[in-house]
């Protein structure tokens, strides 16, 4: 196991680099950008980002800095919020973001694997017919078509939820935007689930199981289930890039004060410092995640560890 | 001579995107106790749903019609409490591909005590006592060890003793035998179809033996069966087909081993 | 946010089928097995509809999609004056303003597509021959890739370079060739290892070129069921991109532009949201509907 998680390791971080470097290119490229001589800054900005970017050194002594700056957690002045570094303005709205995502990946896991369960057990009855029904809806409705409906129908018409605002995580204030997130992410794994589930029904071991007479419940739980949620693992951490960039629009849509939204106006106004720090942050948060499905499928099927 | 199971009139059927396909087309013949009855066909020709189907384990596309006697009680009625109760502990089955029949996520240990203590509510020291002991019948090699072993760390071989042991695990009095031997290599095949003959021979269980390979039945059955295309082309004592065959289709099987004729 | 509609294993097995399918019969199997799927059929005549319509729709209608009129602002759908979805606050035709964001994302979706083939295959075929440490390091990548939220590095393109319609079109295919670098490097593996290879390295030829001379005649297939496959993120993330006010700019416009608008206007011209979301809805679910099909029709085990 501890063989595996270095073997990982040494993959991620090359990974992590030349995602910098490919950040760090972007910047120098960018017109305007933070390498660059001609651009009309106020001075204090134009100061502080001299003094951070050491644009007196050569352009690898540069990219040696940014790194090393990176790996300490240190993202540069903002290019546009006068006062702020990229880390405070990160650190402001990690905690909303981190909330909003981890509530929905956790919404999304456990009623996509319940539901695709079910429906793959019962299927092509009336619940599985509605199950995916409902879940092309997920699929097929952008979160941007679903998101406004959905304020207009709870917030406006039936004035049941608070439609905008973070109000210190207040719950009410999250079902709508957690629903909004999550919903076509329940929709892709209730999918996966369902396929996988009948996949494995259909495998010749569960006719061992059902040809030792065991009762369905078991079936299920013992046999089926620890084999059908592999996928599942292995889709964690696409599900969480999807979530991330849905996370963009929805803290947009309903105004809540997360990293997306630093991120949606960093890249409206061409704040690359703080674009470039969001993107580094996402990279690496999803690196982690990859790192830890691997670990949990390792942990889950005995045959990963011969490899 | 009493029979165990008395099967009558089955068919089998499946329900296909290109429409209704049968299977199994009416097919009637019973099993003695204590004795070997081989079921022998080409591949496709439904011996393998035949015995899906009387143990309930057909695709959920596929029905049945007619009826299994086991002891009395037709395993196709509709008492299916008592019937989920008959299988695994009365009727074991073996199935063709030991590759892929063991769960990949569970201990070999595991997987064998499953069925006794859903059963008969054996405690769990208790029945890996039992495993172990069936494990040593069925002559597995370093028995502690192999328990502790997840499926795909042992041989095709390993595994189908394995699966051999889960089927005897509740003292069954019919074991389904679906080509046991097919995936396996030439000395295996004979370890494992002598272990067939020594449970019939010393425990008195009843066994359907199902192959292609009209060689491995001869090697254990008392009676053979001869299937093709869903239809019982005939069915006799084990000389009496091997020696005197009634019909062209068993005769053209068995000119397949010439061998065998001599 | 999710841009495809199909999760990745069953978009590799639909793609992998279509490239291991070999000759005109197997294909015109497929085809019967696709035509007898109504869900597939009902899609494929939606999308056919939607297809013509966006395309030949624009010659038949009286109004030019950027044309204001500042006396027809706001007006709800009309048979008589030909406005026969209304018009927005300009006072422009939407039937015509939804038919030319049809039209361009089907082209982005096309020209996107044959972007991503071409990295797909390159990138597929070299990493299978290689083979070894290289091979694995390579698929290391495209697995870390399918992770990344390459909408960020999208955006951030966006960013840099300004906000281009070209650009749109080759960053979405250069972060869309994974699947086909899969699939790709599978079958160059398969290849190589077959005997037919030793038979021709005798005679003087090369295995890369081989391989490639096997590939390339029979991307065709895969290449159309890939647009298919396509086309749906392709609209789901140029919307997502119009949306965030990223994405296509005026005059020119798109299902998400309309839609990014209709949703500020819903309370006072509902028609502006409702249409182009239908619009919208009907070819994700028309698409959806037709890669399950040729799933089921390309890989046709499945009880
Ligand atoms: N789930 C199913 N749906 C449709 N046809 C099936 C199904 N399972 C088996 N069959 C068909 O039933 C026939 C008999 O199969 P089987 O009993 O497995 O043959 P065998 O004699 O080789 O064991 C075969 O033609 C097979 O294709
Ligand atoms: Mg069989």
């Amino acid at each position: 196991m501890i063989k595996l998680i270095i073997k990982r390791l040494l993959v991620a971080i090359p990974t992590l680099i030349v995602i910098i470097a490919f950040v760090f290119i972007l910047m120098r490229l960018a017109p305007g950008g933070p390498f660059t001589n001609e651009r009309a800054l106020p001075p204090e900005i134009e100061k502080n980002i001299q003094a951070a970017y050491n644009l007196d050194k050569s352009i690898p002594e540069q990219f040696l800095i940014y790194v090393s700056n990176i790996t300490k957690g240190d993202f540069g002045p903002s290019f546009k919020y006068k006062d702020f570094t990229v880390n405070e303005l990160i650190l402001s709205g990690f905690p909303v973001s981190l909330t909003l995502g981890l509530s929905s990946i956790i919404v999304a896991l456990f009623l996509g694997v319940f539901l695709g369960t079910v429906a793959g057990i019962k299927r092509n009855t009336y619940f599985d017919h509605i199950i995916m029904s409902v879940s092309l809806i997920g699929i097929c409705v952008p979160s941007f078509v679903l998101a406004p409906i959905l304020s207009l129908f709870f917030g406006l018409y039936l004035g049941l939820l608070p439609i905008s605002g973070w109000n210190n995580g207040n719950i009410l204030n999250l079902i709508l935007p957690i629903t909004a997130l999550s919903l076509p992410q329940i929709a892709v794994i209730s999918r996966m689930m369902r396929a996988s589930t009948i996949e494995t029904l259909n495998s010749n071991f569960i006719k061992t199981a059902r040809s030792k007479g065991l009762s369905q419940k078991i079936i299920i739980r013992k046999h089926v289930l620890r084999e059908s949620i592999l996928p599942i693992i292995d889709y964690l951490a696409p599900a969480s890039a999807g979530l991330m960039t849905g996370s963009i629009i929805i803290e947009q849509i309903f105004g809540l004060p997360g990293i997306g939204r630093y991120f949606v106006v960093g890249a409206l106004q061409r704040d690359y410092t703080l674009v470039s720090g969001v993107m580094i942050l996402y990279a690496t948060l999803l690196i982690i995640l990859i790192l830890f499905s691997d670990i949990l499928r390792a942990f889950l099927d005995p045959r990963v560890k011969l490899k | 001579m009493n029979e165990i199971l008395k099967v009558t009139n089955l068919s089998v059927r499946f329900d296909t995107p290109e429409g209704l396909f049968s299977a199994v087309k009416n097919i009637s013949f019973d099993i003695n106790e204590g004795k070997c009855l081989g079921i022998v066909g080409e591949s496709g020709s439904g011996k393998t749903q035949t015995f899906f189907s009387i143990t309930g384990l057909l695709s959920n596309n596929g029905a049945c019609d007619g009826s299994a006697l086991f002891k009395g009680i037709n395993l196709l009625g509709k008492d299916s409490k008592k019937i989920s109760k008959l299988r695994g502990k009365e009727i074991g089955f073996i199935f063709q591909d030991p590759m892929t029949s063991l769960t990949p996520h569970m201990k070999i240990g595991n997987q064998m005590i499953e069925a006794l203590i859903y059963h008969e509510k054996t405690g769990k020291r208790e029945a890996l006592k039992k495993a172990k002991d069936i494990l040593s019948i069925v002559r597995m090699p370093r028995i502690e060890n192999i328990m502790q072993k997840y499926p795909h760390e042992l041989s095709g071989g390993m595994k189908q003793r394995v699966m051999i042991g889960i089927s005897l695990m509740c003292n069954p009095s019919l074991i389904i035998a679906d080509e046991p031997t097919t995936a396996l290599d030439v000395t295996t095949q004979k370890d494992i179809l002598n272990i067939f003959n020594e449970l019939k021979l010393n425990k008195n269980i009843t066994i359907a033996l199902i192959s292609h390979d009209i060689g491995v039945i001869a090697e254990v059955s008392d009676d053979i069966m001869v299937m093709n295309e869903g239809k019982l082309i005939e069915k006799g004592s084990c000389n009496q087909i091997l020696k005197e065959p009634k019909k062209e289709y068993t005769k053209h099987l068995l000119s397949c081993i010439p061998e065998w004729l001599n | 946010m999710n841009f495809d509609l199909l999760d990745r294993e069953r978009k590799e097995k639909i793609l992998k089928s279509a490239l291991s399918v070999r000759g005109r019969s197997l294909w015109s199997d497929a085809r019967r097995r696709l035509f007898k799927n109504k869900a597939a059929v009902t899609g494929l005549i939606i999308l056919s509809i939607i297809l013509l319509f966006s395309l030949f729709g624009p010659l038949f209608l009286q109004y030019k999609f950027d044309q204001t009129n500042w006396d027809t602002i706001y007006q709800a759908p009309n048979l008589q004056n030909g406005h026969y979805f209304g018009t927005d606050g300009n006072g422009r035709d939407l039937l015509v303003r939804i038919l030319y964001g049809g039209r361009l994302s089907l082209t982005i979706g096309v020209i996107a597509t044959l972007v991503s083939v071409f990295i797909g295959v390159t990138y597929g075929t070299i990493s299978g021959y290689l083979g070894g440490k290289i091979d694995i390091v390579m698929m290391r990548i495209v697995e870390i890739l399918y992770a990344m939220p390459y909408l960020i590095f999208v955006i951030i393109l966006m960013v840099v370079f300004g906000r281009n319609i070209y650009l749109l079109f080759i960053a979405i295919g250069a972060v869309e060739w994974l699947t086909m670098a899969r699939i790709v490097r599978g079958q160059t593996i398969s290849l190589k290892e077959k005997e037919f290879i030793e038979t021709s390295k005798a005679l003087g030829q090369s295995t890369f070129l081989i391989i490639v001379k096997h590939i390339i005649p029979n991307l065709a297939g895969p290449i159309i069921v890939y647009i298919t496959l396509m086309v749906p993120a392709v609209i789901i993330l140029e919307s997502f991109l119009s949306f965030l006010g990223l994405g296509v700019q005026e005059p020119l416009t798109s299902w998400g532009v309309l839609i990014s608008e209709g949703s500020r206007d819903m309370e006072t011209a509902w028609w502006l949201l409702i249409f182009p979301g239908t619009f919208m809805v009907l070819t994700l679910a028309s698409l959806n509907f037709i890669g399950d099909g040729l799933r089921d029709a390309l890989d046709p085990k499945e009880y």
